[in-house]
Parts: structure tokens; sequence; C-alpha cells
């Protein structure tokens, strides 16, 4: 087969072929020494192009790899060692053998799982809250800022006004002086279940005015004209709430959700650390608090990274989750 | 583009000249040696201060950076740096396994200090390898410690305490009295420079087991020959998780913070506490306050006295000789009387503290014939300790049952390997 002549020139072909109607043959192909995709004219422009684009990824490749896929390979690695963060040597999945064989493992695990219950709520208020700033009601703007205030503050100032808060004799034993109910000492820090809570309780809220945001840039996005055909139908908040806003939010909500997640399992060691250090007990041990504590305490890096690799594949299980069910949704 | 290159490459010989220069020595032949503590205010504090000081004095060309560290995350930090090389020349360690466990990064003094000098050391098996002073020293201690009880002498008086306790009962009964009089009896919970931001239990634990066991049966809690869950174990752990529960306490003993603090001002009667903060209670007290043993025993004979803490060179340190000649200048006869103006007690046979309070608690020790124990935090595992930490204030809080607790620990230990509970001490 011999080449087309009007097709020999690479800058012309494709527009000979696409006003033909049809894409070459393998043979027609290789006579005419097209190597492109899909058996087309390598285009000079488009090849240096691409090569152009590769190299301005390649900075961003080479840090990406450098500062997380090398150390996420190494914590893999060091996942099946024992390793004293000088010296490790292979001892294949013992470590997770080890690790699950831990009853305060367990616990830790049960713990997170605890705190992913906590993320509706810290999905569900903001998005309430979003809705009625929305509406413009009356001091929506202050409110807003209000609401916005603990994301512009440290989990650590975070902590310590969630110990005063919830200490024997702090803030809450006062309201509970207040309302007449003086008599129920909560003391929440001091047990492990009510610890968790408190932690939970200070995490929504830390997260809220984060979601919160998210949320109103969300609601920004809504065709006006979709609220006034809805009240024009007759509907009512709640129905609008339901019927049009968080369906047309649900980008929005999947990427709460995801900001969310990570907070829980990967941001909340200052806040655990200052205000609990995981106990009573485990009880508010969570995966991160447990990998610091077995990593820089105990000196086991090696089960410090098994538990590390636990804790990528529990945040890698529920993503894929929410994008399972999201994705079902559309 | 050749401008940039010559210039990039000129501005990395700079910093590594700098890096180079700023890691050797500031000023020329002077040499900068970094020490970490983890003291915050405390006495001990004031005694490393003033032993830098006193041996920059005598040593013109050295000259030694005193930085505090966290006391919480104090070892975390220092191993993080450790691993990297970018730790102190010199460290504030604790002694027994704990200097074990960081053993892999302390220079062995054994060249620098002959046998006679090692045996000027009060306990010096403590600060050795595998506490076999023969092995070499790891640690020069600072002072000589107490794990002990404080208390104050106008409440007790004033709720007809008269005798201090010594026992369980005698202890039960103070509370009693304390508590009718409208006293708190005892105080728990932690302090702002304390290990953990809830009590740390390892000073009770002392006292709980050396009320039970032998100085040489401790033994048997790091083999595992003596079980944490056995019942005098757990008989003990017992009756210590009924003082919260008794009302001998306060009532938010995990969560309560500036113990110390409250102590001074009153607020409760006994504290228990270490011999460090003695020179604090001192100053804030006067004759107000006195020490005591703690009485979680029936026998009323034991006392925890122990050299808990001290100083190590670093073997990654670039100035060790210069480390070392401090480590000896804290063993010499001035430093030992710098270490005793602090209200420390010096570890170095021959030298005798100036604190009323400390002279007080020696002279029960001694008079009233206590068997001296060790910190039972230093001489049983790491991970038994982190997980103590953990289960035995669940359990003092009525978190979770004291067996619970002990079956934490033991599971602590079966989870070791067998070099690590054999019969050599081990880190």
């Amino acid at each position: 087969m011999h080449c087309p002549r009007a097709a020999r020139d690479p800058s012309t072909a494709a527009e000979t072929l696409k006003s033909d109607g049809r894409r070459p043959s393998p043979q027609e192909a290789a006579s005419c020494g097209w190597t492109g995709r899909g058996g087309l004219p390598r285009d000079p422009l488009a090849v240096r192009r691409r090569r152009a684009g590769i190299v301005f990824t390649l900075p961003v490749v080479t840090l990406v790899g450098i500062l997380l896929l090398y150390p996420i390979a190494q914590t893999v690695y060091h996942s099946f060692t024992v390793w004293d963060g000088i010296t490790s040597h292979w001892v294949g999945t013992a470590t997770y053998s080890q690790l699950f064989a831990k009853p305060e493992f367990v616990q830790v695990l049960e713990n997170n799982a605890l705190l992913v219950l906590s993320i509706p709520v810290a999905i569900a208020l903001p998005l309430g809250v979003a809705f009625l700033i929305q509406s413009k009601l009356r001091g929506w703007r202050f409110f807003r800022s209000v609401f916005f205030l603990p994301t512009a503050v440290s989990w650590v100032v975070i902590a310590y006004v969630a110990i005063r808060f919830f200490a024997d004799d702090g803030i809450l034993q006062h309201l509970l002086n207040g309302v007449g109910l003086g008599f129920w000492h909560p003391n929440m820090l001091s047990n492990e279940r009510s610890a968790l809570i408190a932690v939970m309780i200070t995490f929504v809220w830390s997260m809220f005015g984060t979601n919160l945001i998210i949320f109103l840039a969300g609601m920004a996005t809504v065709d006006q004209e979709l609220y006034d055909a809805a009240r024009v139908d007759g509907a009512g908040s709640f129905t609008v709430l339901t019927k049009i806003t968080i369906p047309l939010l649900r980008r929005f909500i999947q990427f709460a959700f995801i900001v969310t997640l990570i907070a829980a399992f990967t941001a909340l060691f200052s806040l655990i650390f200052v205000m609990t250090s995981g106990g009573p007990g485990y009880g508010t041990t969570t995966l991160e608090f447990f990998i610091y504590e077995q990593a820089f305490q105990t000196g086991d890096f090696g089960l410090a990274s098994t538990a590390g690799v636990i804790l990528f594949l529990a945040v890698a299980a529920v993503g894929l989750m929410q994008l399972r069910f999201f994705k079902g949704e559309d | 583009m050749r401008k940039l290159i010559v210039g990039l490459v000129a501005l990395a010989a700079v910093a590594t000249a700098g890096a180079s220069y700023a890691a050797t020595s500031i000023g020329s032949g002077t040499v900068t040696l970094t020490l970490w503590h983890n003291y915050g205010t405390s006495g001990n504090t004031t005694a490393t201060v003033s032993l830098a000081k006193a041996f920059e004095k005598t040593h013109p060309g050295i000259t030694i950076k005193v930085v505090s560290q966290p006391t919480a995350n104090y070892f975390s930090l220092l191993q993080a740096a450790s691993i990297s090389k970018t730790g102190p020349d010199i460290s504030v360690q604790w002694t027994g396994l704990f200097d074990l466990k960081y053993e892999k990064f302390l220079l062995n003094l054994k060249p620098y200090f002959s046998a006679a000098e090692m045996a000027k050391i009060n306990a010096v098996r403590y600060m050795a390898p595998n506490f076999n002073p023969a092995k070499g020293l790891l640690v020069m201690p600072l002072e000589n410690q107490f794990y002990m009880g404080f208390y104050n002498k106008a409440l007790f008086k004033k709720a007809g305490v008269k005798a201090v306790p010594r026992t369980w009962s005698g202890l039960f009964a103070a509370c009693t009295k304390l508590k009718a009089a409208g006293i708190t009896p005892m105080v728990y919970g932690a302090d702002e420079q304390g290990i953990q931001s809830s009590p740390y239990p390892w000073y009770d634990m002392s006292y709980l087991m050396a009320g039970v066991l032998t100085p040489a049966q401790w033994k048997g809690l790091y083999t595992g020959s003596i079980l944490w869950t056995s019942p005098k174990v757990v008989a003990q752990l017992t009756k210590w998780t009924s003082l919260p529960k008794k009302g001998c306490t306060n009532t938010d003993v995990l969560t309560k913070q500036n113990i110390v603090g409250a102590f001074t001002k009153g607020e409760a009667a006994m504290i228990s506490d270490g011999s460090w903060d003695a020179p604090t209670y001192q100053k804030a007290m006067g004759k107000n306050v006195a020490p005591f043993a703690l009485p979680f025993t029936n026998s009323g004979k034991n006392v925890t006295q122990y050299a808990g803490d001290g100083f190590s060179v670093m073997n990654y340190s670039k100035h060790q000789p210069e480390a070392v000649q401090f480590l000896k200048f804290v063993m010499s006869g001035p430093a030992q009387k710098i270490i005793a103006a602090a209200g420390l007690i010096p570890n170095v046979k021959g030298y005798r503290t100036k604190s009323p309070i400390q002279n007080e608690m020696l002279a029960l020790a001694a008079k009233q014939g206590y068997a001296p124990y060790p910190m039972l935090d230093n001489v049983v595992q790491g991970e038994v300790v982190t997980a103590g930490s953990k289960q035995l204030d669940a359990a003092f809080g009525g978190d979770i049952t004291p067996l619970a607790a002990a079956k934490s620990l033991k599971a602590a230990l079966d989870a070791l390997p067998a070099s690590r509970k054999g019969p050599v001490y081990s880190g």
C-alpha cells in the first residue's frame, strides 16, 4: 500500500483524513511512516507540547516523589521490620500480628471508628446553619463571623478551651449549676467514653467554621431562580433544603466529608495531646496518637510504621466508600 | 544562566561553611556545648544552670548553652534529634532502664572515670550498662532523690491528725479526720512541669510494690516471675484505687492541673511527689511543710530513694572531650556544693544537702529504719511504664478495675521479646 500524496505532509495529514471521515488502517499508517496516537501522523507541535508539559511537571513530580511517595514506600517497607529508628531487620508480617494482638490497638481502632460517627454531625450542623445564613436571617453577617472563628484558632488553643469547658469545675459544670443540675458532675474528661465524646464534640465544633464556609460557597453557586421557582410552587424551607440545596451541593458535601475525614484521622494529634494525652487509659488514643506513642515514646518505629499503614488503608477505605456512595447518587 | 549557576555554587559554599562553623565553634577557640534538660523550673534547673556557670568560669574555652525542653515529650524530642544526630552534646537522662533504652545514643564513660571514682557514686549500678558497673558508666547522676509525700503541718493540726501516717490504716484514719474537718486529704492530678497531663502513677506504684515485695523481688516484676496480676499486687492496687472513692482525694484526680500550686495554697493536706519539688515547697510554705514516706504498706518500712537522673554525653557529639570535662566537673567537690546549695541531695559520697526538708527526709529514712528501694519505673520496662501510666490512671479514676489495669501491665510485659525480660537488665 502506498501513502496517499495528500497525506504525506504531517501538518495537513490529519485534516486530510478528517475530511475523508475515516481513520487510517495500520498498513496505511505504516506506509506513511505515521507513528502518532491512533495511527495518525505525529504532529511535531503536539509532540513539543507534550514534552514541554512533561518538563514543567517534572519538578512537582520530583518533589511529590521525594517528599510523599518515597516516605510512603519506606513506611510500607518498615511496617514489615523491627526498626528502632537506626537499624532495622525484616520480620515479615509478624509486626501486623503483633499489632492486632495488642488489646489497646483494638480499642484504638474502636476510637477511630467512633470518631467517624461524628463526621455526619460535623457535616449536618454547618449545612443547616449555612442554609439559615443563606436565608439572610437577621444578624447573619455577625453569625457567619462567629461561626467561622474556631477555624482561625490553633488546635492547641482549642484544646485548652475544651479543657476549661469540660473540667470538673469548668464552664460546663457552671452551666449545669446555673440550670439547677449541679448535682450531676459529668466530669467528662475523667472517663474513657465520655472523654472521647468530649473530644468528638470539640472536633465537631472546630470543624464547624471550615464546613460552614464550604457550604456557603456552594450555596452561592446555586441559581437563585431555582429557589424562587420552588417558592412559587409552594415549597417550604425544609423542602427547599432537602430537594434543591442538598442535591445541588452534593460535590461540596463530598469535599467537606473528605476534609473532615482527613482531619478526624490525621489532624487531631495536637488536640488530643493537649486535651487528654490519649487518656484516660486508651480512651482517646486514636491511630495517629498511637503511632506517635509507639515511635517516640516506646521507640518502636517498626510497629509505628505498621500502624501508619493501617491508618493509610483506613482513610483510603472510608474515602473510597464515600466516593462510591456519591457515585451511586449521581 | 552561567551567572545563576556560579551564584548558586557560591551560595552553597557559604551555607556549608556557615553550617560547619556554627556546628563546631562560636568565636575563635571557644567550644560551645549544648545541654538539654527537662527540669522545668524545679530545683534541678537551678542546680544545672549554676553548674554550667561555674564550669564556664573554671574552663574559659568552653561555654554551655542550657536548653530547657518540655517535660512531657522530652525523650521524644531527644530521640528524634539523636537519630538525625542533631541533638545536644549533653543531655539529662533518667537512670536505670531509661538510660539503657537510649544507650545507643550515649557515650560509655568507662575510659574517663576510674573504678575509684565510680565507687564514690551512690547506687552506680543503675547508671551502668546492664546495671553492671564493670561495663562502664552511662550517666553522671545529678542528685539523690526520693519519691515521697509532703504534708501540710497546719492542716494536720487543724484536723487533729497527730501521727504522720506510715501505713494504710494510718492513712485511712488521717483521711477520716481530715475529711471531717472539711480538708481534702490528698491532692492528685497533673502539674505544669509534669511528665504527663494526668497523674504520674509510678510515684505511688513504687510504694505500692515496696509494700508487698522486697527490693530483690522487684526483679521478678521485670522478668515476669512475679506476675503483675498476682493477688498481692492486685490487692495493693485495689486499696490504692479506693482512695478517690473514699473521698481521700480531690474529686477530679485525672483532670486537675497545677497540683503543686494547689498544695502550696493549702487546698489539700498531702501530696505525692518527689524530692526535686522540695525546694519549691520549702520556699512557698516554710516550716509548715514536712516530708513523709508514702504509707501504702502495712509495715511502714519502705522508702523510694534513688539517683533518678543525671547527665550523659551523646555519642554523636563533636565535642566529647569537653562534654566529659563537664561531667567530671559535676562530680567534683565545688559542683557537689552547688547541688547542695540548690536544695538537692548530692549523690556523690561525702557530701550533704543544705535543704532542711531534704535532711528531714534523709534522717527519717535513716533513723526509722526504712528499706530503700529504687524507683519502680526505672527498673521495669518502658513499655510496662507506658501502659501503666495510662491504665493505672484509668483505674485510679474508677474507669477500669484494678485487675484490668494489672492485666494491661502483664500484657505489655508478655508482648516483649525474651531478651527484654531475661536475667540481665536490658534496654
